[in-house]
């Protein structure tokens, strides 16, 4: 009966092709909008978490509190032992790098050694040197470095290709950062600058200044001391893992502080945070699936609207043969659900068309990507310039449920009229023609 | 007279129109043997069409009984009623009421698959009754490249590939000419004769009137005479 009346349905391209394209078209909408906010969304993520946050973050209350001022004396120290309980008490894919923020001013000297320029600037420190570190891979660093090479000896430095521009420094030059040291002392040391980096956000291009941890310890007098350790999850992980790892970390903790490590402070006392903590990243995220659902709402109800009235038209043109069906005894629920089985086939084969058409140009755009660098300059956002969609199996089940729901639905409102129509009027509707 | 298929007892209909009655059969009783070929005739409004709508459970009494082989069509529930016809009616239309995007033997077939027959199951039945109705070379072509006559003779075919007890048509020669309309009732005649389906016309056309076997004519909703071929003749 089934493939009898499927046989039918694609001769009739009144009724198969407006429905089918009406799929077609919001399956594509909504798997092509679906990858781009996904892609820009957590394209700001990763791009956060790489460079600033982590998905974790292990990091001293005193310090979190009072951050925007770098206070370095409320850094950690005892890597070695922090790095242990970290690997113990999180989760076994989760891969911890220590970080120091730190805050200098950095001044660029001329040929006679007198300042030229001088400016403020905040700095990231991270392991660029030991062999088993995946921070130079996890900020694509090899790739970034548009001039010069990666530090490989002590007190080299990595400097934001803008930032390079605004201060006229090149690759090879020596300059001298001037900050407050872990013990509140004043301290002044020497950097050549080995390389110039793209990082590929404006805000960071424009502002940052990248040394080895190593060096930075010697610099401020950090020995054995990170203000951060930051977590990394595999790029398939859940968000609510974060939260649920975070939550199990931070009881761990508790039971930490009755003996902490000997070189802490006595007033240390380190929180775990998660990325959704940072900078208000959780109510955006909030929001963005909130937004994320009301488009796909949208399109859903658009799309059952449309063929909601789809159906009514095709139930007019088959007006005769609905009427034919019920007065050779097919009844009304079983007329109804081959009409539903149409629209699943229908759903199915406009929700693999669009899934095609969605998912070709998110994925184009996952690959090409579009720069919008002009646009982000000023706004200071942790975002790449060149943003890119992100093809996901996610956002092809939220294309392709709604379709085939819409179809479903629009096919079953639309023939409520057939369980209004009277078989005793048949023949004198039939005979009408 | 031969087995009974069809007995009405006292049946009459009364609609409502507006805040009147209409009163469209008032205590018709008649029987219809099986194998019958006869017509329902009678002006319009006289009640042809609700008697054939009660007869193949379309609709039902106002009062009284329809009877389809002594089972109580009132007794029935919608979806009983919609099995009696799926296994025991065929139906012909005054326009023919063919699906267009379906071929001669697609259309044919489409009550057989409706009864949960699979296709490879009743090819050659199919095929068979279009050839038995003169459509052989036209098997593989859609409504609109047939002619009115042809178009019936399709519908017939697809009437009777299932085999019914009774076959109920309505005006089935009012849209055709003379000539198709004489080349249809034969062929009517000549299956009903092969088949043993008891035929019900529902007409005004008086050539209808030539072939069939027994005549109940209608007015205002009544019986006025039922007259038999074999010279009898019963007048109310």
């Amino acid at each position: 009966m089934i493939g009898f009346l499927f046989r039918g349905l694609l001769r009739d391209k009144s009724r198969f092709l407006f429905p089918f394209s009406v799929v077609t078209i919001g399956v594509a909408l909504v798997v092509a909008l679906v990858g781009f906010m996904e892609g820009v969304f957590m394209g700001m993520i990763d791009m956060t978490a790489n460079l600033d946050s982590g998905h974790l973050r292990l990091v001293n209350k005193a310090f979190y509190d009072e951050e925007h001022l770098r206070p370095l004396d409320r850094s950690l120290a005892s890597q070695q032992e922090t790095r242990d309980w970290l690997t113990k008490h999180s989760a076994p894919d989760v891969d911890w790098s220590p970080r120091i923020r730190w805050g200098a001013i950095l001044d660029v000297p001329d040929e006679q050694g007198e300042t030229r320029s001088q400016t403020p600037v905040v700095g990231m420190a991270m392991d660029l040197q030991s062999p088993d570190s995946k921070e130079v891979q996890r900020l694509r660093l090899k790739s970034s470095v548009v001039e010069g090479s990666l530090p490989d000896k002590f007190n080299e430095m990595l400097m934001g290709i803008q930032l390079a521009e605004v201060l006229e420094v090149s690759v090879g030059q020596t300059v001298t950062l001037m900050g407050q040291s872990f013990d509140g002392g004043l301290v002044a040391d020497n950097y050549q600058v080995v390389g110039l980096v793209r990082f590929g956000v404006t805000a960071m291009d424009k502002k940052m200044v990248l040394i080895d941890l190593a060096s930075a310890q010697n610099t401020f007098y950090m020995e054995d001391m990170v203000t951060d350790w930051l977590g990394y999850f595999p790029p398939s992980a859940d968000f609510d893992r974060y939260e649920e790892v975070k939550a199990s970390m931070n009881t761990a903790l508790v039971d930490w502080m009755q003996s902490p490590p000997k070189d802490w402070a006595k007033d240390d006392f380190p929180i775990v945070l998660s990325i959704r903590d940072h900078l208000n990243i959780g109510a955006i995220m909030d929001k963005f699936m909130t937004i994320k659902g009301f488009v796909v709402g949208i399109f859903t109800f658009l799309m059952i609207l449309v063929l909601w009235n789809a159906g009514i038209l095709s139930g007019i043109h088959r007006y005769g043969e609905m009427g034919l069906r019920l007065a050779f005894g097919e009844p009304h629920w079983k007329l109804v659900m081959t009409l539903a089985i149409e629209g699943v086939l229908i759903g199915n084969l406009g929700s693999l068309a669009g899934s095609l058409f969605g998912g070709a140009f998110a994925w184009t755009l996952q690959e090409v990507g579009l720069n919008m660098g002009d646009s982000f300059a000023q706004t200071g956002l942790m975002v790449n310039d060149v943003v890119r969609a992100r093809v996901t199996l996610g956002g092809f089940i939220q294309g392709i449920v709604p379709g085939i729901f819409a179809s479903v639905a629009g096919t079953l409102v639309a023939s409520m009229a057939i369980f209004q129509r009277s078989e005793a009027n048949l023949f004198r509707e039939l005979e009408a023609g | 007279m031969s087995e009974t298929l069809i007995t009405l007892e006292r049946v009459s209909k009364v609609y409502q129109v507006g805040e009147e009655n209409f009163t469209a059969l008032n205590g018709v009783s008649l029987e219809v043997g099986k194998g019958a070929f006869m017509s329902f005739v009678g002006p319009s409004g006289s009640g042809k069409t609700t008697l054939l709508n009660l007869i193949g459970g379309l609709d039902r009494p106002t009062s009284g009984s329809v009877l389809f082989q002594g089972a109580n069509l009132e007794n029935m529930s919608r979806e009983q009623l919609a099995a009696y016809r799926r296994d025991n009616i065929g139906f012909i239309f005054q326009t023919y009421n063919l699906l267009p995007v379906y071929s001669v033997y697609e259309n044919v077939l489409f009550p057989l698959i409706l009864n949960g027959l699979k296709e490879s199951q009743v090819r050659e039945r199919v095929e068979n009754m279009v050839v038995k109705v003169g459509l052989k070379d036209q098997i593989n072509k859609k409504p609109a490249q047939l002619s009115g006559g042809q178009c019936q003779r399709v519908a017939i075919a697809r009437a009777l590939v299932k085999d019914p007890l009774l076959i109920l048509a309505d005006e089935p020669t009012a849209n055709l000419d003379s000539e198709n309309s004489y080349q249809v009732l034969e062929l009517m005649r000549e299956l009903n004769h092969e088949y043993k389906a008891a035929v019900i016309f529902s007409t005004h056309d008086e050539k209808v009137t030539r072939y069939i076997r027994r005549e109940v004519r209608l007015e205002d909703g009544k019986v006025s005479w039922d007259k038999h071929r074999n010279g009898s003749e019963i007048e109310t």
